[in-house]
């Protein structure tokens, strides 16, 4: 049998025939040393009904897709959260009309007797104290039926020394100095509120920087002063703003003045017979303008005499109350930044720079030669810790109490602390020689006593707050509840709302 | 078995011998409660005795005759002198039933209220073990205590002494409770002192008769505690006896947090006003000022997470 292929060219050998295989097997790959046969067994199919792997610390549970509601309402207009915060309500329909509630007049200012009750504030000056924000949101008069504070000790004092101030006696013409603290909710701001009511009421003229903050925290604008004195920086917007609430709270006395004395500054734009009031509101209409009329009203209402050609008009000036909160803020470096990128210290604003300086009571030139108060209060809630002033305070202190400042009772800086000298030069001691300048007083403020938390724990009893019984057990609880009688914190006290079992 | 093993065999005629050289010591000493105390000693006793140390001399000596009439007067056998011999706590029985007899006899004599028994301070139960020596349990000897309690409030005006001496047996020696502290006072000035601890907080209260003036750690009250309820909490004991106008508070406070100090004075102003006025603890104690609170913060375990709390269990 011939084989069938030619042993002599084997490499012509013909192909093999393929293994008749289904396609899939000869896919199969088999590793090329591997004697073993290969198995020609079709990979594990995954089942299709398999239960999924068991999840562990997880929810097991289906998870439902939440549709995210569809937002229909608008939020507020520009502007409308900021105006709801700053609401002040001053009446409460609510609440009872209270019998027989005087309200702050000349005469009852000084009447001792009135001593821990309600003085209500006359409705037409309202207008008036809301111009020169004498209101702060969170004070709570919302829950009245209409504004009144009590009249502590603190408040006769005020009262007698504004009536004697503006009547004729020894006291005429005196200016007085004070920096109000106090623990918080001692009642600061709303003594200022009573001493500018009070002023109110005896036709003087009130200046008032509600918020001491507001010139430091870089919220209005800036620019230096001048040419000649670069460092020096005012804030027109923020003088605008004081001159129109100056105009409108003192619109009565303004324009009743006329000016008096001459302006080069203001050049043409004032005119001879002028009334203070168009005299400030120059400055609201031209901000660029408000610090030199700023200057020019408070040079008009320090006169004492009138300037050459002036005479026909001229009429005697009123006292000046100048308030101020928050104090402490005025102390420290502002947020303001120079040309050099460091920041401006407070006292280079020459706005801030001018209220400050009538701290200090004038060698030569009277602060105020027509008489006035000047009121500044520090904060205990808002008030950024200023060690120069803390010291300053001190030393203020204890001055008032007879401490030599050459003797070692007296409080010095600590050294290692770096208080601000410039603080501390605003509040040190100098003692006018003028017969009429006060020197700087600290008035601190406290807890009321027990008869005024008395009467004003009945306030809230028969303005229908208070169900409860008002007697002197009660009062005295309450009392030292709140710290020794702080007002805010007896206010507290007072409007919660208690249910009786 | 002893009796098994040879040597178990001596041992055992040794331990007859020296019994019947015991026995009339053993007579003597136990059946001592026995009326009759017997001198008579048989002569074969005697002989033994001398001859002590030789068995081989040992030799059967007959018994004498049993007397039935003496029996009742001179028993055969030892009897132990309690009763409870067998009752494995003799000595802790014999007590109970003595005190039980006294209750019995004195049970007519007019009794006195618990609070003005005189305090006593009776043997703890581990005390009265060693004294005892023997395992009392636990409920019997609360089951004793109650008659000593019982027995302790007979009027003492008209105890009679028997009962006295008995209760005497069972306090503890030093007379714990007859140590006591001088009764706090008001000082030269005018203050009373009060300590108090809450929590993690410990106060001291200064109280002077005053106006109503709190100061704690120089501050007034409000600022300390800005939660009323915590205020209300500090002057408490002056509130609910209506005292809060009558005096002064100055009060040192330190550790542990707002509440836990606010507490902490509650306490030690309590204890001021007792001194001041000793007749209001009733009423303090109504008020729930004057109970401590002894619980503190229980300690963090090695395991667990908290003090209690245990890691979250995880698989693997």
């Amino acid at each position: 049998m011939v084989s069938s292929f030619c042993w002599s060219c084997l490499t012509r050998l013909p192909p093999a025939p393929r293994a008749i295989l289904p396609p899939t097997l000869t896919a199969q790959r088999v590793a090329a040393f591997h004697t073993s046969t290969a198995l020609f067994s079709s990979p594990v199919k995954k089942k299709k009904g398999d239960a999924p792997v068991a999840k562990f610390r997880q929810a097991k549970s289906a998870k439902m897709k939440k549709k995210k509601p569809v937002e229909r309402t608008r939020p507020p207009a520009v502007g409308e959260r900021k105006a709801l915060k700053k609401r002040i309500v001053l009446s409460n329909p609510n609440a009872l009309e209270i019998e027989g509630m005087q309200d702050l007049s000349a005469e009852n200012m000084v009447d001792a007797r009135l001593r821990g009750s309600i003085l209500g504030l006359p409705v037409p000056m309202l207008d008036q104290l809301r111009a020169v924000q004498a209101f702060k949101p969170k004070q709570g008069w919302s829950i009245f039926r209409r504004p009144g504070t009590v009249v502590r000790r603190e408040t006769l004092e005020l009262g007698r020394l504004i009536d004697g101030i503006s009547s004729e006696g020894e006291n005429k013409g005196k200016v007085v100095r004070k920096i109000v603290t106090g623990v918080k909710g001692s009642g600061k701001t709303v003594h200022l509120l009573q001493a500018m009511s009070m002023a109110f009421t005896k036709n003087w003229v009130v200046i008032t920087v509600p918020e001491a903050q507001d010139l430091v925290i870089a919220n209005t604008a800036y620019a230096p002063l001048s040419d000649e004195n670069p460092n020096v920086y005012v804030q027109n917007d923020a003088t605008a703003a004081l001159l129109s609430r100056t105009v409108t709270a003192n619109q009565k006395v303004l324009s009743s003045l006329s000016v008096s004395q001459a302006h080069p500054a203001l050049k043409s734009a004032v005119k001879p017979g002028m009334t203070l009031e168009a005299l400030a509101k120059l400055g609201i209409q031209d901000p660029a303008a408000a610090w030199n009329v700023f200057q020019a009203l408070w040079t008009e209402l320090t006169a004492t005499a009138p300037a050459p050609g002036f005479e026909k008009t001229f009429k005697p000036r009123p006292p000046v109350l100048v308030t101020m909160d928050n104090l402490a803020h005025w102390m420290k470096e502002s947020k303001y930044n120079s040309i050099n990128c460091t920041p401006i210290h407070a006292h280079d604003l020459v706005f801030v720079r001018h209220f400050l300086s009538l701290l200090k009571p004038n060698a030569n030139k009277p602060t105020l030669p027509n008489g006035g108060l000047i009121l500044y209060a520090t904060s205990a809630s808002n008030s950024p810790a200023v060690y120069g002033l803390t010291v300053a305070l001190k030393q203020l202190a204890a001055r008032q109490a007879g401490v030599n400042p050459s003797s070692p009772e007296y409080p010095q800086p600590d050294p290692y602390l770096n208080a601000d000298k410039r603080v501390l030069a605003v509040f040190d001691a100098s003692k006018s020689t003028a017969p009429k300048e006060g020197a700087l007083e600290l008035q601190t403020l406290s807890g009321i006593t027990r008869e005024e938390a008395r009467g004003f724990m009945e306030y809230f009893a028969r303005s229908g707050l208070l169900r409860e019984t008002v007697t002197d057990a009660w009062v005295g609880e309450k009392w030292t509840l709140a710290g020794g009688g702080v007002i805010g914190e007896l206010e507290k006290l007072g409007r919660r709302l208690r249910v009786i079992a | 078995m002893a009796w098994q093993s040879p040597n178990g065999l001596v041992h055992a005629m040794h331990s007859i011998r020296r019994a019947a050289q015991l026995r009339p010591f053993l007579q003597r000493s136990v059946i001592s409660a026995s009326p009759i105390s017997s001198p008579f000693t048989p002569t074969g006793l005697r002989q033994r005795m001398s001859a002590r140390g030789f068995t081989t001399e040992l030799q059967p000596v007959a018994a004498p005759e049993v007397d039935l009439a003496e029996f009742p007067v001179k028993p055969a056998r030892i009897i132990p002198v309690s009763a409870a011999y067998f009752s494995g706590s003799p000595k802790f029985i014999d007590h109970l039933l003595r005190l039980e007899a006294l209750l019995a006899k004195y049970a007519s004599l007019p009794t006195v209220s618990p609070s003005d028994a005189p305090r006593m301070a009776w043997f703890k139960l581990l005390q009265f073990r060693d004294v005892v020596g023997e395992p009392v349990p636990t409920k019997k000897y609360k089951a004793l205590l109650k008659l000593l309690q019982r027995l302790n409030r007979i009027d003492p005006t008209v105890a009679p002494e028997e009962v006295r001496s008995a209760l005497g047996l069972f306090l503890r020696p030093g007379n714990p409770f007859g140590v006591k502290p001088a009764p706090a006072t008001v000082d030269d000035k005018g203050r009373a002192r009060g300590k108090g601890k809450r929590k993690a907080s410990s106060a001291v209260v200064h109280l002077v008769e005053g106006e109503g003036e709190v100061l704690v750690n120089g501050k007034t009250l409000n600022e300390v505690f800005p939660r009323l309820h915590d205020r209300e909490s500090a002057v408490w004991a002056l509130r609910c006896t209506s005292r809060l106008d009558k005096y002064n508070v100055w009060a040192t406070v330190q550790g542990g947090g707002v509440t836990g100090q606010a507490e902490a004075i509650t306490l030690a102003v309590a204890r001021a006003l007792l001194v001041h006025e000793p007749a209001l603890k009733p009423i303090l104690r109504k008020a729930g000022v004057i109970t401590v609170d002894a619980r503190r913060v229980e300690r963090k375990k090695p395991g667990h997470v908290k003090s209690r709390k245990m890691p979250t269990w995880v698989k693997r």
